[in-house]
């Protein structure tokens, strides 16, 4: 066993703080917005730091580490293409700064003031249904990085992250954005600095020459060139370059930051900073799982190869840290995630159906409810499905099914005076096929015709999705603009609001 | 060590260095606007 007397004291020690804090921000939440954006009063450096924590988990570890593991040092590309992604957003505020302005609390309510409430409806089901399926892999990485770096079985730690997973929904549930961000805080200052203790442990057993040796040796060029790599291509990147701009701007967890900040300059700004940060947390992972690579050579299962690596090379006390940095990696992602799709489901499916108007104390409960019941799933997928691709690949699609059309209703919405309810439609509809074929027919893709099979290719499919909601957006409003003219949104001078 | 290696551990180099400096300044400066944010709302309440 790797963990010692020292490890657990560091850890629960984090765990009991978390929970304290945590539970301890209820008192601040005083109406609906207080709950699900801190009362719109998040600033730059908090906005970033709560960001930051978000979008790191110890999946985007594990799935980064495996990509590190089978690709070799070709898949930094990805960091520099995130990075661009968020550099876009954060020096133009592409969609987050026009969605801050009409003061929005979810995506999908964007839908109901631009097209309808049945568009609203229809976008927040995908939402939902895309978030929480991406979300539902979670807790198997989870489970697996603490089995190979502290040195369990895989029974005991099925209890362990139900633990964990308690301790996120109960505060969660009870403090909203005012618990994710405080809590976000203080996981972002043990995460970052879990990483870099990390990062000098593995540097100080793997050097730079035994990296590019290996690299050299295993992969030849497709260990540095993304174009000529057999996982990755043109499709994959085209797919990246678009998806990194999409997805970044419309995931409700990450998005919901901006809508949290004081000001759309202030979540431009938060966009901007957390950009400045995203190619070194995707590589760092990645250069771990190289590391392992370079250190136990090719024949590990590439999920479990990043997580001995750290398990091998951080000692003990050290390893209480790291361990309780990537717990509070994965548990300000969960938190934020849960809020996210917990809110979009009771304001955005929920309050339609209802045939009244649902109060704001009645939202709150519901969206409590639903983060209750989110958490009990992502445990039970969690054990039992298996993946068809690659977690980063997995992550990707189920990504899409949502942001494709997202993107479309949204991006065009704000930008394209022309973009209806008959576009909108189409875009989330054709958004969401290509990525619904892939995860269904993934199951089946040995008894599947040879024409067929370029369904389930994951690159393709999440390149087909985004060029498929496009044009949905584009050819059904262009064919309905009589019948189904557009509503334009009025700015927010004209409405007499201040910004 | 290959040319391209070189480039990507550089770039590795450079990008780790980036993130934990700017963590570093946010940290600090995150701290101001927590504190802020808390006054704030403890004052709405």
């Amino acid at each position: 066993m790797n963990f010692q007397i020292l490890d657990w004291i560091i850890l629960l020690l984090y765990l009991s703080l978390s929970v304290f804090f945590g539970i301890r921000a209820k008192r601040y939440v005083e109406n609906m917005e207080g709950y699900f954006v801190a009362g719109r009063r998040v600033k730059v450096a908090l906005g970033s730091a709560t960001l930051i924590a978000t979008e790191i988990g110890v999946v985007t570890f594990m799935y980064f580490g495996e990509l590190g593991y089978v690709t070799g040092l070709s898949c930094f590309v990805l960091g520099l293409i995130g990075f661009f992604g968020y550099f876009v957003i954060g020096k133009t505020g592409f969609v987050v700064s026009g969605l801050r302005r009409l003061k929005v609390i979810t995506i999908p309510e964007f839908y109901e003031k631009r097209y309808s409430k049945n568009v609203r409806l229809l976008g927040g089901i995908l939402l939902f249904l895309g978030g929480v399926l991406n979300m539902g892999v979670f807790l198997k990485m989870d489970g697996i990085f603490l089995t190979e770096t502290m040195g369990f079985g895989p029974e005991v730690l099925s209890v362990v992250m139900t633990i964990m997973l308690l301790i996120v929904i109960s505060y969660t549930v009870l403090g909203g954005m005012f618990s994710v961000v405080i809590t976000d805080f203080m996981q972002f200052v043990v995460l970052a600095f879990g990483m870099l203790v990390a990062t000098l442990f593995v540097l100080s057993r793997v050097s730079f020459i035994d990296i590019g040796t290996a690299v050299t040796q295993q992969f030849g060029e497709s260990g540095y060139n993304p174009v000529v790599n057999p996982r990755f291509g043109w499709s994959f990147l085209v797919w990246m370059m678009i998806g990194s701009i999409a997805i970044s701007a419309l995931n409700q967890p990450a998005v919901s930051k901006s809508f949290a900040s004081e000001s759309p300059e202030v979540g431009r700004k938060v966009f901007l900073y957390t950009g400045i940060t995203l190619a070194g947390r995707y590589m760092i992972p990645m250069f771990w799982g190289v590391a392992a690579l370079a250190m136990f050579g090719p024949s590990l299962n590439p999920t479990t190869a990043m997580p001995r690596l750290l398990g091998a090379v951080v000692p003990s006390g050290f390893l209480g840290l790291m361990v309780a940095g990537m717990l509070a990696a994965s548990m300000s992602t969960y938190s934020a995630y849960l809020l996210a799709w917990s809110s979009v489901a009771a304001r955005d499916i929920i309050s339609p159906l209802s045939s009244k108007e649902l109060s704001e104390k009645i939202t709150i409960r519901l969206s409590r409810i639903i983060s209750t019941l989110i958490g009990i799933f992502i445990l039970v997928f969690g054990l039992y499905y298996e993946l068809p691709a690659t977690a980063f690949q997995y992550i990707a699609i189920t990504g899409a099914m949502y942001a494709a059309g997202a993107f479309g209703c949204v991006a065009f919405g704000l930008y394209w005076k022309r973009a209806n309810v008959v576009g909108a439609y189409a875009s989330l509809v054709l958004g969401a096929v290509a990525p619904l074929a892939f995860l269904i027919l993934a199951q089946f893709q040995e008894s599947l015709p040879p024409s067929a099979r370029v369904l389930v290719d994951v690159n393709v499919s999440g390149f087909l999705s985004f060029a498929l909601a496009t044009l949905g957006m584009i050819v059904g409003s262009l064919a309905s603009q009589r019948s189904h003219p557009p509503i334009l949104l009025l700015p927010d001078s004209e409405k007499g609001e201040s910004p | 060590m290959s040319g391209s290696a070189l480039f990507w551990l550089i770039i590795f180099a450079v990008s780790a260095l980036v993130f934990f400096g700017t963590a570093s300044v946010i940290t600090v400066l995150g701290i101001r606007d927590l504190r802020d944010l808390l006054r704030k709302s403890e004052r709405k309440r």
